[in-house]
């Protein structure tokens, strides 16, 4: 993690896991923290973040963050995408990869 | 019984400008046939794919948005598998999707009106008005791939 987010968590850290993360999400990033002290940052899902209604298979250049080098999808406990938007993005990805817009797997 | 289908087809990258016209008309033809409508179409041009199927490395991509009965689609479907020149196409039934994204998005501008005017504000947000814009990403609470940790 870089400087700039590490400043963020000596003022924020003790906020994490509230809100919007759910149960699971706190008590991973609970586990967390015993581990090691140093900051996670909150996840938030970017579909709620931005706003974004349409997850559309359409739109490779949304979806591409979503399926990271194996070109497998990204789980939610990573990304942070909440489970409905989680539900959207698998069958946008399935869909798109069905076209070829995005690959199945890396070769 | 109305319904709105989203018809995207690859076509082979050897397909010249012509054939590639002509398919749309077969498509437009069925469509006719049926008693329904095209509403919209799209040429995506030459694209490269993601992964190689068969020999095609690349291919043409259409678009076409198409309000019909189910009938049509099925007929569409069944002819563009037969034809050599389609490497890959999909049919995806978008009104009732359309229709969720729709309320969600009218219901999420009807709250903040609601809450603005709650808090003694016009309805509509001015410009640069009230919190950071979306643009400058300094709260950085968003998924990016760049901490994808393994």
């Amino acid at each position: 993690m870089n400087g700039s987010k590490r400043g963020f968590g000596s003022g924020g850290g003790g906020g994490r896991g509230r809100g919007k993360t759910g149960p699971g999400a706190a008590g991973a990033q609970g586990k967390d923290g015993q581990r090691r002290p140093m900051f996670r940052r909150r996840k938030v899902c970017k579909f709620c973040a931005e706003k974004i209604d349409d997850i559309n298979y359409k739109d490779a250049k949304l979806l591409m963050p979503f399926v990271p080098e194996r070109a497998k999808i990204l789980p939610r406990r990573i990304s942070g995408t909440c489970a409905m938007h989680q539900r959207k993005l698998r069958t946008a990805i399935m869909r798109a990869r069905q076209l070829a817009l995005i690959p199945y797997t890396a070769e | 019984m109305k319904r709105k289908y989203e018809l995207v087809y690859v076509v082979s990258p050897d397909a010249t400008d012509a054939q590639i016209a002509d398919l749309h008309t077969q498509v437009e033809a069925i469509v006719q046939r049926f008693d329904a409508q095209i509403e919209k179409t799209e040429n995506w041009g030459r694209r490269r794919l993601a992964y190689e199927i068969g020999p095609h490395k690349e291919g043409t991509y259409v678009l076409e948005l198409i309000e019909g009965g189910g009938d049509v689609m099925k007929e569409i479907d069944r002819r563009l598998k037969v034809s050599d020149l389609i490497i890959r196409h999909l049919v995806v039934r978008v009104d009732a999707e359309q229709v969720v994204i729709e309320r969600t998005r009218s219901r999420r501008t009807e709250t903040m009106r609601r809450r603005r005017i709650a808090r003694g504000l016009p309805p509509d947000r001015a410009p640069g008005e009230g919190q950071r814009g979306d643009a400058d990403d300094d709260r950085d609470d968003r998924f990016d791939l760049a901490e994808v940790d393994r």
